[in-house]
């Protein structure tokens, strides 16, 4: 550093802390306001010495702490309740619990970073580099063990001869004058800081481009485009047998499904199973739906053997026989699930409620082109009654 | 090492203190006596109350006597008689606990054998919860808090006459050994005590819970008892006022680990919302019980969090005796809000919230007498512990 | 054997001048690195290197290639995650706690342990990052007023995570930074070459010992240390949180912050140990990082592992005692299950061997404390990954139970770790002061004035 030879103030070293102490507090004694006292490490009851005033950190700290729990609540406050409310697990909008540790964290960080920056940048004017005390004997002393003592020229008491007098009293040893440094102004303006900066500036920008528009069109960047995924019914290499679709697992029975026992017997079961459902209107219509488009091309829309088919297939027996007008439920039953002669399965079209809701419906039919006279009059009667 | 600690002079505390002590035992038993009469069921509750308050004040100044031998810790060495007076109360607590025994079928629903057996939850807790174990429990818990005050103290008393290094040693070890007993059987006598109220119910962080309350009191109890002490000279004349800073400190750190605690409970279960865990923080959301639970946030952390944050107040004496008899009573309403919740009864009106105080009154008459009776047995200062003039040079 | 308890045990062995302190202290950063040294970053950078690797597939291919799927969803990076946080908090209960404690002896090992701290975060945050599956896009996670008009979900603990760990970072740095001021300044006026002067200059900022400083500085760092407490606190908190606010058995108990935050010290400490008995041999600081340094920070090791065995007998007695069928099962199964080999290791490791450390003689052995502060670093990773993958692997759904078994990439994402981390001390301590010079030189013989503490 180059140095004017205009005095910036006067130091003094001294071996002891005790000495340094007492050095302090005759200083401050004496009425000096500029001046400093530099340890390598903080000594205790200097403050008392050079009569400071207590510290005032604590209130930026405060003051942040306060300002980090207020927003910390507010940002999450409009966030969660004002501008995109959702219900999350039923609880309320304004959960505060559970912005408890949010407005904790950034209470702790707004005034940790306060208190830090506000004291280096306002309490000590850092970054300081070019003070005058830097670079000098003086100051690579009480870097490492001695405790030294300064005296500002600008004190109002300030005379360099009384200055020396008390330091040399005092036991202080290597006194010495400390020059102002040759002061550039407007660093701001040197053209390699003014370089940096647009090196910085064109860094930032061009990256900011880069990965913006181009990166994170880029594998693997790209948004999932290419993806390794299972297309239906299409070839795939990722499982043995080539294929992607994967069929149950073996025994795997579908929810709701009731195997049906006699399944493996073409002939009639000897104990067929029972009709679990009773005729109900509801009952009559879903086996009439049915009936009607899987029976009814065959069988005939009322079971007479006379459907839609007849002559291009094999004419199937009437449902009106005496044969299965005495047969149990469970033997058509049997037939619509296994299927008979030319007759196939229609397990896979209708499910056991509508086997059964047919057998229902053909057990009307028969019903209804058997009915004796007595029992139609039986019916009309009832009828009548139920209409009025 | 000097002479210095010789400075001391023991001094007697007046009979005012046991007159204080003896009127508010009697007030308090005559307060409790009534709410016997009046019912006999909360009585039993308010009993518990009072149980728990002053004991909790005792065991936590026993932990603060192993935590100082245990962390080589001088700054508390001047003043730690005053735990190990406070710590006194301990052994009685067995004698205190019969009256418990015995109204134990009014305060704990699982001793009723027709509940348990129609109920597969408590009839699954019975090898743990049933009144002859719980008996074992007690007895065992109250003997080996009562042992290891009985040989600290000891040990400690001898080492005035003697200034024996090997003592402080012993002690340590003593201490060290205590500490993991003390924490498991803390938590055990919380869970019975305290949590089996509610048999259903299960938590567990109640444990670190009963014992943040429990060092809580403890070191608000010293606080004030050293800060009162100290002011009209009766411990060591070279105390410094800086050496209550730690006092201070260490109420801070707690009413903050309590605060931690506490909302670290809330928040799992409020959280999670499982019917099983919910119960216990509805019951005491119900009705008046709100204000209550809001109160408590209040009084025991709000407030004195902001009494004891600053610097300075942590080593003011009017203020921290302030902070300790808030604490304290901050103390008495967090226990009240873990265990009155649990009465059904239907009665309620002034009279009632009254004598629920009774027997804690009496309870803390009870610990002044005893303390006065110690303090004037025993030196105030443990002038032979080797780590007393270091405690006494300590300026933080 | 005999202690005189009527005196404080001498922080620096060997009676130093503050010279020679200093001297001790600065002498890694001015000797050109020997080859043992070489050696050893070499072995760090291959470990650190396979993570490289590992971490490049698992970007390229995504994290199918690792061993997670249903139903341990969550396996080796949030097993790692939290043991690495963990590890970061006993730099700060160090720095701070003990600051706040007054325990004079943590000056020595402060600084190494908040380097740490900020190590093992750095390292820690890569996991949680990683395991978003797209990384480039973890920018979702900061609340930023985005197009979409959508803003983070503030009740997930899983942002907590972000604020918490972010917030303890920057705070660490910042504690860091603020010791680290005075001693750029000691090695800004101690260095003669001229490019390691301007690199010391620009980070010291000017700072000149002025007392008028030094009053301010003190403050701060009181403030600095009252926060930093409960942010450590909150840090494993919020990571416990992670797990029992869900309702999963075995995730879901309330002791879980207490109990992370016990666990997080005790592994902490056992790291810091670890690295210590290198560092002092290496560097010749046995007189400055004494065996009293080492007795106590295993004392707390002691302490801290009976907590979290505390924790486990209080979690299985509650299990137990709760009645509910799911929370016994879980417990039953991590005993006597598939994973039972690495419960065995956990309890093992945590709460049985420490126990030798009640021994004085066992304390103050180098062998054998480095013997167990090894196996508590591995027990607390197989703690966290018992409560992770234990948990998780049957569930409520006996069909959907599972076994997890870590493929290669998640093995060499953990060997990574700590490639990474030991890497980072080695560039360390060869750049920095290991120690604090400033508070060491604070806390030697003669070095505070006669009339106010010390003793004599």
């Amino acid at each position: 550093m180059d140095r004017t030879n205009k005095l910036y103030g006067i130091v003094a070293l001294f071996d002891t802390p005790d000495q340094i102490i007492h050095a302090a507090e005759e200083v401050s004694g004496k009425g000096y306001k500029k001046f400093d006292v530099h340890t390598p490490y903080p000594v205790h009851g200097m403050d008392d010495a050079m009569k400071l005033k207590p510290s005032k950190l604590g209130f930026v700290t405060l003051a942040f702490g306060l300002g980090g729990i207020a927003a910390g609540l507010l940002l999450q406050y409009w966030t969660m309740v004002v501008d995109y409310p959702m219900n999350i697990g039923g609880k309320p909008f304004f959960s505060l619990p559970a912005f408890i540790p949010i407005t904790f964290e950034v209470t702790v960080l707004m005034a940790t970073l306060g208190t830090v920056i506000g004291m280096l940048s306002v309490f000590f004017r850092f970054p300081d580099n070019k003070h005058p005390l830097h670079e000098t004997p003086y100051m690579t002393s009480v870097s490492r063990d001695k405790y030294g003592l300064f005296i500002g020229a600008n004190d109002g008491k300030f005379n360099e001869a009384e200055v020396k007098e008390l330091f040399s009293s005092l036991g202080g040893k290597g006194i010495a004058e400390i020059y102002e440094p040759e002061r550039t102004l407007y660093d701001a303006f040197n053209p390699k800081f003014v370089g940096l900066l647009v090196l910085v500036a064109l860094l930032v920008s061009g990256g900011t481009y880069f990965s913006l528009n181009k990166l994170m069109y880029m594998n693997p960047f790209n948004w999932m485009d290419h993806q390794f995924r299972g297309v239906p019914q299409q070839a795939s290499d990722f499982f043995a047998d080539g294929r992607m679709m994967r069929e149950p697992v073996k025994g795997t029975v579908s929810r709701g499904h009731m195997p049906y026992e006699f399944a493996d017997s073409a002939a009639q079961p000897a104990e067929p199973l029972a009709n679990p459902l009773v005729a109900s209107a509801e009952v009559l219509k879903l086996g009439q739906k049915k009936f009607l488009t899987f029976c009814s091309p065959c069988h005939g829309n009322h079971g007479d053997g006379d459907g839609r088919l007849n002559g291009q297939f094999p004419v199937p027996p009437s449902l009106h026989t005496e044969k299965l007008q005495k047969w149990q439920d469970g033997n058509i039953y049997h037939v619509i699930a296994v299927g008979q002669n030319i007759m196939p399965s229609y397990a896979s079209q209708l499910n056991v409620k509508e086997r059964w809701a047919v057998v229902t419906y053909i057990r009307a039919l028969q019903k209804a082109g058997n009915a004796s006279k007595e029992e139609v009059q039986q019916y009309r009667k009832e009828n009548a009654a139920n209409v009025k | 090492m000097s002479n210095d600690n010789l400075q001391y002079e023991k001094k007697f505390l007046p009979g005012k203190v046991l007159n204080i002590g003896m009127a508010l035992l009697a007030i308090g038993l005559i307060v409790g006596a009534l709410a016997f009469v009046l019912d006999p069921v909360r009585a039993g509750f308010s009993y518990l109350l009072g149980f728990f308050f002053v004991l909790t004040i005792g065991v936590g100044a026993l932990f603060i006597i192993a935590l100082e031998y245990v962390a080589g810790a001088d700054w508390s060495t001047p003043m730690r008689r005053v735990p190990e007076f406070l710590g006194s109360s301990v052994p009685f607590f067995l004698l205190l606990a019969v009256p418990l025994f015995f109204l134990m079928n009014d305060l704990y629903h699982w001793t009723h054998t027709a509940a348990v057996e129609s109920d597969p939850i408590l009839k699954g807790k019975e090898p743990y919860l049933n009144i002859s174990f719980f008996i074992i429990r007690v007895v065992v818990i109250f003997v080996l808090w009562s042992a290891y005050y009985f040989f600290v103290v000891r040990n400690s008393r001898k080492q005035d006459e003697t200034r024996d290094q090997k003592l402080t040693k012993k002690n340590i070890v003593l201490s060290a050994v205590f500490i993991p007993i003390f924490a498991i059987t803390l938590t055990l006598a919380g869970i019975d005590w305290m949590m089996s109220l509610d048999a259903h119910w299960f938590s567990t962080i109640y444990g670190v819970y009963v014992f943040s309350g429990a060092l809580l009191a403890g070191l608000a109890a010293t606080t004030l008892a050293v800060v009162m002490l100290k002011e009209r000279g009766y411990l060591h004349p070279r105390m410094h006022n800086d050496s209550l800073a730690s006092l201070g400190g260490l109420l801070f750190a707690f009413i903050n680990f309590w605060a931690y605690i506490a909302f670290s409970q809330f928040l799992l279960i409020w959280y999670a919302n499982l019917p099983e865990e919910t119960v216990w923080f509805i019951r005491r959301w119900e009705g008046a019980w709100s204000i209550i639970t809001l109160v408590l946030i209040v009084v025991h952390f709000l407030v004195p969090y902001t009494m004891l944050v600053s610097a300075p107040s942590k080593k003011n004496p009017k203020r921290l005796k302030f902070a300790a008899v808030w604490i304290l009573f901050a103390h008495l309403i967090d226990l009240y809000w873990l265990i009155m919740p649990e009465y059904h009864g239907e009665k309620s009106g002034f009279i009632y919230v009254l004598t629920e105080f009774g027997f804690p009154i009496a309870m803390i008459g009870g610990l002044v007498v005893l303390f006065y009776f110690n303090f004037n047995k025993h030196n105030a200062v443990p002038v032979g512990d080797p780590k007393l003039e270091r405690g006494l040079m300590n300026r933080p | 054997m005999n202690i005189d308890y009527s005196k404080e045990l001498p922080l620096i062995h060997g009676r130093l001048s503050l010279g020679e302190i200093e001297d001790l202290i600065a002498k890694p950063m001015s000797e050109k690195p020997n080859r043992k040294y070489y050696i050893a970053l070499a072995v760090t950078l291959t470990l650190f290197l396979i993570g490289a690797i590992s971490l490049g597939y698992t970007f390229y291919y995504g994290i199918g290639m690792w061993g997670n799927n249903q139903p341990v969803g969550w396996a080796f990076e949030i097993v790692n995650f939290v043991f690495w946080i963990g590890i970061g908090h006993a730099g700060t209960l160090i720095s701070a706690i003990l600051f706040l404690l007054r325990q004079k002896w943590r000056t020595a090992i402060a600084r190494f342990a908040e380097t740490m701290t900020i190590f093992a975060v750095m390292v820690a945050g890569i996991f949680p990052t990683i395991h978003t599956g797209r990384p480039w896009l973890d920018g979702y996670l900061l609340p930023y007023p985005s197009q979409n008009g959508l803003w983070v979900n503030f009740t997930s603990p899983l942002l907590w995570d972000v604020f918490a760990v972010s917030t303890y970072f920057t705070v660490s740095l910042v504690f860091w930074y603020i010791g680290l001021i005075p001693d750029f300044a000691v090695m800004r006026d101690r260095t003669t070459t001229k490019v390691k002067k301007f690199i010391y200059s620009l980070f010291s900022l000017g700072w000149r010992h002025s007392n008028r400083n030094w009053q301010h500085y003190e403050k701060s760092y009181v403030i600095l240390a009252g926060f930093a407490t409960p942010l450590v606190l909150s840090v494993h908190t919020i990571v416990s949180f992670d797990f029992a606010v869900s309702i999963m058995p075995g995730w879901h108990t309330t002791i879980f912050p207490p109990y992370f935050v016990g666990g997080a010290i005790f592994s902490g400490f056992a790291m810091v140990v670890t690295v210590l008995l290198f560092v002092r041999k290496v560097f010749d600081l046995e007189n400055i990082i004494t065996v009293d340094h080492l007795e106590r920070m295993n004392k707390v090791i002691l302490a801290t592992g009976m907590m979290v065995g505390y924790a486990y007998a209080t979690e299985f007695f509650i299990a137990w005692y709760s009645g509910v069928p799911f929370e016994q099962f879980v417990f039953i199964n991590r005993i006597f299950g598939p994973y039972a080999w690495a419960y065995w290791i956990m309890v093992s490791c945590n709460v049985i061997f420490p126990q030798f450390f009640w021994f004085r003689k066992l304390r103050r052995s180098i062998p054998v404390m480095f013997i167990i502060v090894i196996l508590v670093n591995v027990g607390m990773w197989f703690e966290r990954f018992v409560i992770v993958v234990t948990s998780l692997h049957r569930d409520y759904l006996p069909s959907s139970w599972g076994y997890f078994k870590p493929t290669i990439f998640d093995i060499g994402l953990l060997v990574g770790s700590f490639g990474m981390f030991f890497t980072l001390v080695l560039l360390f301590v060869k750049a920095m002061p290991v120690v604090s010079i400033a508070e060491v030189k604070a806390v030697a013989d003669g070095a505070q004035p006669t009339h106010h503490g010390g003793e004599h």
